[in-house]
């Protein structure tokens, strides 16, 4: 070539030429699957050993679980005998599960009336459902209804039966608050008014002043009202009493109402334990302190044996209501502590702020710190939503049967019994999931409130 | 025109109207909050009086002293069935301490070791890891306690057929066996070393600290103690002709016998206990060595300090501020949640105490009382050391 006729003509530039090294061998790729595994797999000898070990454990795990919960399964049978003649221990019993599991959902609710727990929970979905619609505008006032009138009309779903004058008015405003829900949802989203705007439009009120269109928008509410009130008068229920809720759908209804609870109580907790007057302190705190140094369970017992013995002779307190009592001050004592927290990250310029903005005491905590402190808390107030669903397995020590007892039921069923770890398996799942979502709509909601703080 | 009028009419009397006045509002709210507290109280107190009239209970603590007159499947102080009621409250006590101090071990362990996998630069290792926090998390505990009872230990074979390691340790359905050590004649001297060396040790610590805050001057003093520790007991023991016997359980007609045993239900517990906790515990050891930024390790190396050292004497401390609140507070809820023995039968303070002995002897009220005071001092106790702490560790700042 030109360069070896170049050298062999000019002997005296030989020295000169510049010769290149040969190239070094291009580095392990970094980008791609290749890349990424050297990184993160097999950058070193302890570590591949590591990988490998990590992936024996993995393949053994998975190989069990699924040779056990689905390839040795059995899937048909009338009881754990044949079960066990046909596959022994090494496969999955699951017939038992799902022949209990209406009793693991609705625990032993009568088989008639499980539609209306069904119903109950939907009217809870109908609910919340405009609260992620776009367009809708009154996100605030839907939401605190559902926490604050849904369980009006829920309590009757459920436990149906004698209702007094004082019950009916409250599943009334339940009705109205459904029907309030999802026609301010029609017209915001329709018409950008709230229903009772509309409303006073409709009537012929558009032109008048502000004053006589709020009249009329209460005088349609009033209506609404009337009319759920004689449609409840005319509604009747059967009474399920709450010695048969059970499943599924009790631990639903304990955790629901413990979450419901604790929230504004804790607030109003952490409020007294901040609070300037010594005497408002020193209750919060000692209720504070009390509830959160014993388990849960000795609150659960104590109430159990202790509050009929608080309450007159006459007054009867079913099983249900103690163990709610019990877990809602439970509850609201730890959120008292978390809400705490938030209110002492909060800088007291904000406090100051507030005051020099002449805001009083109830103003500046609505408006300017509770605000702040509940966003920056979000995660550990779900972390203690996901406690208090996890607890309500205790009300299964004091004789409730909630998902846990109902699952342990299917082992001491007389033609499934010994039947323990799949239905453990199953509602594990259930327990599982819930908790799960949970704490991944926390991430998700604290991810969406801190867009501001993002750079 | 305001402000001069405030400053001059302060000392005579307040402008705004006597409702509007803090101080009168501060203590009309607190009287008002007294008179609830004390209405509530009145009322729950009455009624109880009355309830009790009824149905004939008595509130006192005379009791203590009567004969229980029911047995314990598990005590590890000495327990007789005659034995007062007082004895049976030390009892539970005894078991959920002793539950409460083995599982804060097991947990601590496992714990560190996930959170430690949970930073491993080894994605899967790293996953596996977080699948363990995130599945045993969020599922619960007395669902798991239950789970390792009836799904694991009481399936385990007959003790005819138990699983065993070495002739020496046993798994069956009666529980787990492993040998008990028997102290001979002389031991007590090995153990009084122990204490010397223990002892001394601290000591040359102490002295080591002192030493390097005046000259500057290291002392390797841990791991000296550490040795000593180790080889002044182990030199007693051999020396004074190893006093110390090993009771090996052996089967003998249906069941073992000798050994220690530690029965399924406190297996059970103490296992579930142990796992749920170490996922919390690796969250916070994760959390608290990441809160420490790696410019501290940078600064460290900048400095010339060794690697070895940058770990204990950097990012450690730091990270150690952090972890430790949180941990014991862990302890705390590992030693409240034990008392979900009562869900298997373990006999611990709440199951024979608030259980059994109360419906035994109807006493609600005392027992009730007894126990929760029981959980309030540990609780209280501790976050009483655990705000001292808080004191002295915490970060001087302006």
């Amino acid at each position: 070539m030109s360069d070896s006729t170049l050298v062999t003509t000019d002997e005296a530039s030989k020295a000169l030429v510049f010769k290149p090294k040969p190239p070094r061998p291009a580095p392990p790729s970094t980008v791609g699957v290749a890349g990424w595994m050297r990184a993160n797999l097999f950058s070193s000898v302890p570590n591949t050993l590591l990988t490998i070990l990590g992936a024996y454990l993995v393949y053994s795990f998975f190989s069990m679980l699924i040779n056990w919960a689905l390839i040795n399964a059995v899937w048909e049978a009338d009881n754990r005998r044949e079960c066990l003649d046909l596959v022994g221990r090494s496969g999955a019993c699951w017939p038992g599960v799902v022949e209990w599991l209406p009793n693991l959902i609705y625990g032993l609710y009568p088989k008639d009336q499980v539609w209306r727990i069904n119903f109950g929970f939907l009217a809870l979905i109908a609910w919340a459902v405009p609260l992620w619609l776009p367009g809708v505008r009154s996100k605030v006032a839907i939401g605190l209804s559902a926490v604050l009138i849904y369980p009006f009309l829920a309590s009757y779903f459920f436990m149906g039966g004698e209702k007094g004058v004082i019950w009916t008015l409250l599943i009334a405003l339940g009705v109205t608050g459904f029907v309030w829900v999802w026609l301010t949802t029609i017209t915001e989203m329709r018409y950008g008014l709230p229903f009772t705007r509309v409303m006073a439009g409709i009537l012929g009120a558009s032109g008048k002043p502000e004053e006589a269109q709020r009249s009329y928008g209460r005088a349609s509410m009033g209506a609404l009202f009337l009319i759920s009130l004689i449609v409840v008068t005319q509604w009747e229920l059967p009474e399920v009493q709450t010695r048969f809720w059970g499943g599924l759908f009790l631990t639903l209804v304990i955790s629901g109402i413990g979450i419901t609870f604790s929230l504004p109580a804790g607030v109003l907790l952490a409020l007294g334990r901040r609070s300037k007057m010594p005497l408002i302190s020193l209750l919060s705190t000692t209720f504070i302190e009390l509830f959160r140094s014993v388990p849960l369970i000795t609150i659960l017992f104590m109430f159990n044996t202790m509050l009929p013995l608080f309450l007159p002779v006459d007054v009867e307190v079913n099983q249900l209501l103690r163990a709610i009592v019990a877990v809602c001050l439970f509850a609201a004592a730890y959120m008292a502590e978390v809400i705490r927290g938030g209110l002492q990250a909060i800088p007291k310029g904000q406090y100051e702020a507030a005051d020099a903005m002449g805001l009083g005491y109830w103003q500046s905590i609505t408006l300017i710190i509770m605000p702040q402190a509940l966003k920056i808390m979000i995660p550990t107030i779900v972390g203690n939503f996901i406690g208090l669903f996890k607890d309500t397995t205790l009300v299964s020590i004091i004789g409730l049967f909630d998902l846990l007892s109902m699952s342990r039921a299917v082992g001491e069923d007389s033609r499934w019994l010994g039947l323990f770890i799949e239905p453990f398996f199953f509602i594990t799942l259930i327990y599982f999931l819930f908790c799960f979502l949970m704490s991944q709509y926390s991430i998700n909601l604290e991810r969406r409130l801190a867009a501001g703080a993002r750079r | 025109m305001a402000i001069t009028e405030s400053t001059s009419v302060r000392t005579s009397k307040p402008t705004s109207s006597f409702i509007n006045n803090e101080t009168v509002r501060s203590v009309f709210y607190q009287i008002l909050t007294l008179a609830c507290v004390l209405g509530l109280g009145w009322y729950l107190v009455s009624n109880t009086i009355e309830n009790m009239s009824t149905r004939g209970m008595s509130a006192g603590f005379d009791f203590l002293d009567a004969s229980a007159g029911f047995g314990i499947s598990f005590t590890l102080i000495p327990y007789r069935e005659g034995d007062s009621y007082f004895r049976v409250f030390q009892v539970g006590i005894a078991n959920t301490l002793l539950v409460a101090a083995i599982g804060i071990v097991f947990a601590t362990l496992i714990g560190l070791f996930v959170g430690l996998a949970r930073m491993s630069s080894n994605w899967l290792i790293r996953t596996i890891a977080r699948w363990y926090v995130e599945v045993l998390r969020n599922t619960p505990l007395l669902l798991q306690i239950i789970a390792w009872y009836f799904g694991v230990f009481t399936l385990l074979p007959r003790p005819r057929d138990s699983l065993g390691w070495g002739e020496m340790f046993f798994l069956n359905n009666r529980g787990f066996y492993f040998p008990a050590p028997v102290a001979g004649d002389g031991f007590g001297v090995t153990l009084a070393a122990f204490a010397l060396a223990l002892a001394g040790a601290a000591g040359l610590i102490w002295w080591a600290r002192k030493r390097q805050e005046a000259t500057g001057k290291h002392f390797p003093a841990i791991s000296v103690g550490i040795a000593a520790v180790i080889a002044l007991p182990l030199l007693v023991f051999l020396v004074s002709g190893r006093p110390l016997d090993w009771e090996i359980p052996a089967l003998q007609g249906f069941n073992f016998r000798g050994g220690v045993n530690v029965p399924p239900s406190l297996a059970a517990l103490i296992l579930a206990l142990s796992i749920y906790t170490s996922c919390f515990i690796a969250e916070i050891v994760r959390s608290g060595i990441q809160s420490v930024s790696h410019g501290q390790t940078e600064a460290a190396r900048a400095l010339g300090v060794k690697p070895s050292w940058t770990m204990r004497l950097i990012i450690l401390p730091q990270a150690l501020r952090v972890i430790i609140p949180p941990l014991i507070s862990q302890y705390l809820n590992l030693t409240k949640n034990s008392s979900l023995a009562i869900a298997i039968g373990f006999p611990d303070l709440v199951s024979v105490w608030m259980n059994t002995s109360l419906n035994q002897s109807g006493r609600a009220i005392p027992i009730v009382a007894m126990t929760m005071a029981f959980y309030c001092i540990v609780s209280l106790t501790v976050s009483f050391a655990m705000n001292r702490y808080n004191q002295r560790i915490l970060l001087k700042e302006r």
